[in-house]
C-alpha cells in the first residue's frame, strides 16, 4: 500500500509539472542563499580573531534574515501548490482513499521535489560560499588571515532547515486539505469567506508588534546612542518584521482592500475590470498568495534602501564599520527582492495554471483571448496597488525612526525619488508575471 | 409555412489524426434546425453527438461541410468572429454547469453581456431570475446554490443574449431526476413560451422526451430520427440502434 501511495506520487508529479517546478526553485534558490550564509559561519570557527566577528555577523544576521524571507517563501510556494489541489484530493477521498493515505501521497510529492531541490541547491551553495568569500576577502572586509574552512556541516544544516519548513508547510496544508468529510472538496473552489486559523493571526501580531516596539525603542533609546548603528540595529529590521507579518494577513488585507477597489472600478464597463474585481474579494485566498510577497517586496526594498541612503547621508566621513554595514544592507535588500521577485512569479504561475478550466470556461462563453488576458492582468494591478500601499506602510516602521534617530525629522532629507523607483519596479514584476503566466495558458 | 432555419449544418465531416489512423468522428452529416423547435440528438458513446456540437458551436472546425447559423455561413469565420458570435448568437448549457465561482447568480447570468462590452439590462437579468425561479437568490454564489439551481443559472445565462440557438450538452447528466426534470420543463418552456431554438446531446430518453424530435446518430452519421417521442419509444429504439443502422 505504501508503495502505492509513492507510485501514485510520482505518477502525480509528472501530470504537474508546473507546480513542482515551483516548488522545486523555490527550494533550490533557499537552500543556496541560506547555504551560502552559512559557511561564513562554518569558516569563522577557523578564523583569524580579527575576522571572527565580521564573519558572525555577516552569516549568522544577513543570512539570518534572508532565511526568514526564504523559509516564508518555501513555505508559501509549498502552500499553494497544496491547496490548489483540493479538488483532486476530494475525488481521491471519493474513491476510497483515507485522510491519512491523501496526506502521505502530498507530503511524499513534496518530499521528493523538495529533495532533489535542497540537495542541488546544497551543491550550489558550496560553490557561492566559496565566492561570496572571495568576494569579501578582496572588499578587505576579512584578512588574507582567515581561510574559507567550511563544507557539509553547514550546507547540510542550511539545505535541512529548508527542507522542515517545506515539510512543515506540506503538513499543514495537507491536514487543511483533508479536513472534513470526503467528497465535499469535489467542487468548484467556492468563493472561500473562510476566517483566519488563531495562529497565523498570531504569528502577525506577533510579528508586527516586534517590528513597532523595535522602531518605538529607536526612537525613545537607542537614537540617544553613541554609536550611530546603535539605531540602524534596532529600526532596520522593522520594515521585514512588518511587512512578513501583513504578508501572514494577505487573505483577510486583500479582501478588505479589494472592496473600495472594486467600488472605484465600478463605473468601468469593461467586461476584464468587472472580473477583475470581484475575483479578488470573493477569491482573495487564491491571489493572496501573490500579494504576501508584493508586500514583503515592497516593504524590504524601500525600507532598506531609504536606511542605507540616510545613513550615507548622516555619516558624511563614515566609522570603520560602514562599508562592511552598507555592503550587507546591500546584500540583504538584493537578496530579498531577488527571492519575492521569485515568489511573486511563481505564485503567479501557480495561480493561472489553478485557474486554466476556468478560463476555458470564460472562452467558451464567447471571452476573446484578450478579454481572458485583461482580467488577469487587471487582477495583478489590483494586487499590486495593495501590495505597494501596504509595503510602503511597513517601511515607514525604518524609515520614520531611522530619519529621527539621524536628526531629518519624521521625512527623510532625501533619497525619496527611491520610493516610486521601487515602485515601479514592484509593479512592473507583478505586471510582467503576470502577462508571462496567463499567455502561455490563453492563446 | 414554416419557421426560417435557426442552426444548419450541410455535409458535416470531422476526421481526428491523419491516414489510416485517422478517427472519423462526423461522417457526412446533413441536419437543419427551425426556429421554436427542441431536438434531441441522441446516440451511443463514439457516435459524434459532442464533436457535432463543438463544430455547430464553432469551438472546433470541421474536416469539411459548412456551418451555417441564422442563414449565414460561419464555418470559415475567424477566431475573433467566432467568439463573437459565441457570446451573441449561441447560448450554451453544459454538463457541468460552467459558472465563474465568484460571481453571483445575478452576475454570471450578465456575463455574455460584459463580454460584449455593454452593461446587462436589469430588468432582463432579473426576469430570467424569475423564471428559473431563483428570484431569491440573486446574490447567491454558485458555491452556496445547488447543482439544479447552478443549472437553472447557467439556462437564465444561455437565454440572457435571446440567441438564435440554444446548445446544451448532457444537461441533466450532473443532476438527480427530480431536479433533472425541473430543468428540462424550463428548457422546454423557454421554446413554447420563448420562441427559442434548442438544440441537445443527450443519452437520456427522459430527457428526450422533452424534445419535439430526436435525432439518432450512430457513427458519426444521421441513423434515424422519431416525432414526438415518449421516452418508452426512445428508450427502445437506443436499445435496437443496430436495426437502423442496417436498415439504412
Amino acid at each position: 500500500m505504501s508503495a502505492g501511495t509513492t507510485t501514485l506520487a510520482w505518477r502525480s508529479l509528472r501530470h504537474r509539472p508546473l507546480g513542482a517546478t515551483a516548488t522545486f526553485l523555490a527550494v533550490l534558490l533557499g537552500t543556496a542563499l541560506i547555504g551560502s550564509f552559512a559557511t561564513l559561519v562554518e569558516t569563522s570557527f577557523t578564523a583569524a580573531d580579527a575576522d571572527t566577528g565580521n564573519l558572525v555577523v555577516m552569516g549568522a544576521v544577513v543570512g539570518g534574515w534572508g532565511a526568514l524571507i526564504v523559509l516564508f517563501s518555501v513555505a508559501s510556494t509549498v502552500g499553494i501548490t497544496t491547496t490548489q489541489r483540493a479538488a483532486e484530493i476530494g475525488l481521491l477521498r471519493t474513491i476510497g482513499a483515507t485522510p491519512r493515505q491523501a496526506r502521505r501521497l502530498i507530503a511524499r510529492e513534496a518530499a521528493g521535489v523538495a529533495v532533489l531541490g535542497a540537495v542541488l541547491g546544497a551543491l550550489v551553495a558550496a560553490g557561492t560560499g566559496r565566492l561570496l568569500f572571495a568576494l569579501l576577502q578582496s572588499g578587505g572586509m576579512v584578512s588574507d588571515a582567515t581561510r574559507y574552512d567550511a563544507g557539509r556541516a553547514s550546507v547540510g544544516a542550511a539545505a535541512l532547515l529548508v527542507l522542515l519548513a517545506a515539510g512543515v508547510a506540506a503538513a499543514v496544508a495537507a491536514r487543511r486539505a483533508t479536513r472534513g468529510p470526503a467528497g465535499v472538496l469535489v467542487r468548484d473552489s467556492v468563493a472561500e469567506q473562510g476566517r483566519m486559523r488563531w495562529w497565523r493571526v498570531a504569528i502577525a501580531v506577533l510579528l508586527i508588534g516586534y517590528g513597532l516596539g523595535m522602531a518605538v525603542i529607536t526612537i525613545t533609546v537607542t537614537a540617544h546612542d553613541k554609536d550611530p548603528y546603535a539605531a540602524m540595529s534596532t529600526s532596520g529590521s522593522s520594515s521585514i518584521l512588518v511587512g512578513v507579518g501583513l504578508a501572514v494577513l494577505a487573505p483577510v488585507l486583500l479582501r478588505w482592500c479589494a472592496t473600495p477597489v472594486r467600488l472605484l472600478s465600478g463605473a468601468s464597463s469593461s467586461a476584464s475590470a468587472h472580473l477583475a474585481s470581484y475575483n479578488t474579494t470573493r477569491r482573495a485566498h487564491l491571489l493572496s498568495g501573490v500579494l504576501a510577497p508584493v508586500i514583503v517586496l515592497t516593504a524590504a526594498a524601500a525600507g532598506t534602501l531609504l536606511l542605507v541612503d540616510i545613513d550615507t547621508r548622516s555619516v558624511p566621513a563614515g566609522t570603520p564599520d560602514s562599508d562592511t554595514i552598507n555592503l550587507l544592507n546591500n546584500v540583504v535588500v538584493a537578496m530579498i527582492a531577488l527571492f519575492a521577485a521569485i515568489m511573486v512569479v511563481n505564485a503567479f504561475v501557480a495561480t493561472v495554471a489553478h485557474r486554466r478550466t476556468e478560463l476555458e470556461r470564460l472562452r467558451l462563453l464567447g471571452a476573446t483571448p484578450r478579454q481572458v488576458r485583461g482580467s488577469v492582468v487587471a487582477e495583478a494591478a489590483v494586487v499590486a496597488l495593495i501590495g505597494v500601499g501596504l509595503g510602503l506602510l511597513a517601511a515607514l516602521t525604518t524609515v520614520v525612526p531611522f530619519a529621527i534617530a539621524r536628526h531629518e525629522g519624521v521625512v527623510p532629507d532625501g533619497g525619496l525619488w527611491l520610493v516610486p523607483a521601487v515602485v515601479a519596479a514592484v509593479a512592473a514584476v507583478t505586471l510582467g508575471s503576470a502577462r508571462g503566466a496567463v499567455r502561455s495558458a490563453v492563446r | 409555412m414554416s419557421a426560417p432555419v435557426a442552426l444548419e449544418v450541410q455535409g458535416l465531416t470531422r476526421t481526428y489524426g491523419e491516414g489510416a489512423a485517422g478517427v472519423v468522428a462526423l461522417a457526412g452529416i446533413d441536419l437543419a434546425f427551425r426556429r421554436g423547435t427542441f431536438t434531441a440528438v441522441m446516440g451511443p458513446s463514439g457516435s459524434g453527438k459532442s464533436t457535432f456540437l463543438t463544430c455547430a458551436a464553432g469551438l472546433d472546425r470541421p474536416t469539411s461541410g459548412r456551418v451555417l447559423i441564422g442563414g449565414e455561413d460561419v464555418t470559415d469565420w475567424d477566431e475573433e468572429r467566432r467568439t463573437t458570435l459565441r457570446r451573441e448568437r449561441i447560448g450554451f448549457v453544459f454538463q457541468g454547469f460552467h459558472l465563474l465561482p465568484y460571481l453571483s447568480a445575478e452576475q454570471n447570468i450578465g456575463l455574455p453581456r460584459r463580454l460584449a462590452g455593454k452593461r446587462p439590462d436589469r430588468a432582463r437579468v432579473r426576469a430570467l431570475l424569475e423564471r428559473v425561479g431563483l428570484a431569491d437568490r440573486a446574490h447567491h454564489l454558485p458555491g452556496s446554490l445547488s447543482g439544479g439551481q447552478q443549472q437553472r443559472v447557467a439556462l437564465a445565462r444561455a437565454l440572457v443574449t435571446d440567441p438564435d440557438v440554444v446548445l446544451a450538452d448532457e444537461p441533466t447528466g450532473a443532476l438527480d431526476s427530480a431536479t433533472a426534470r425541473q430543468v428540462l420543463g424550463m428548457l422546454r418552456a423557454s421554446v413554447t413560451d420563448l420562441g427559442q431554438t434548442v438544440v441537445m446531446v443527450t443519452h437520456d430518453p427522459v430527457a428526450a422526451s422533452y424534445a419535439d424530435e430526436v435525432v439518432f446518430l450512430v457513427d458519426g452519421r444521421v441513423a434515424g430520427r422519431m416525432a414526438e417521442p415518449t421516452a418508452d419509444a426512445v428508450a427502445g429504439q437506443m436499445a435496437h440502434l443496430d436495426d437502423l443502422v442496417v436498415a439504412r
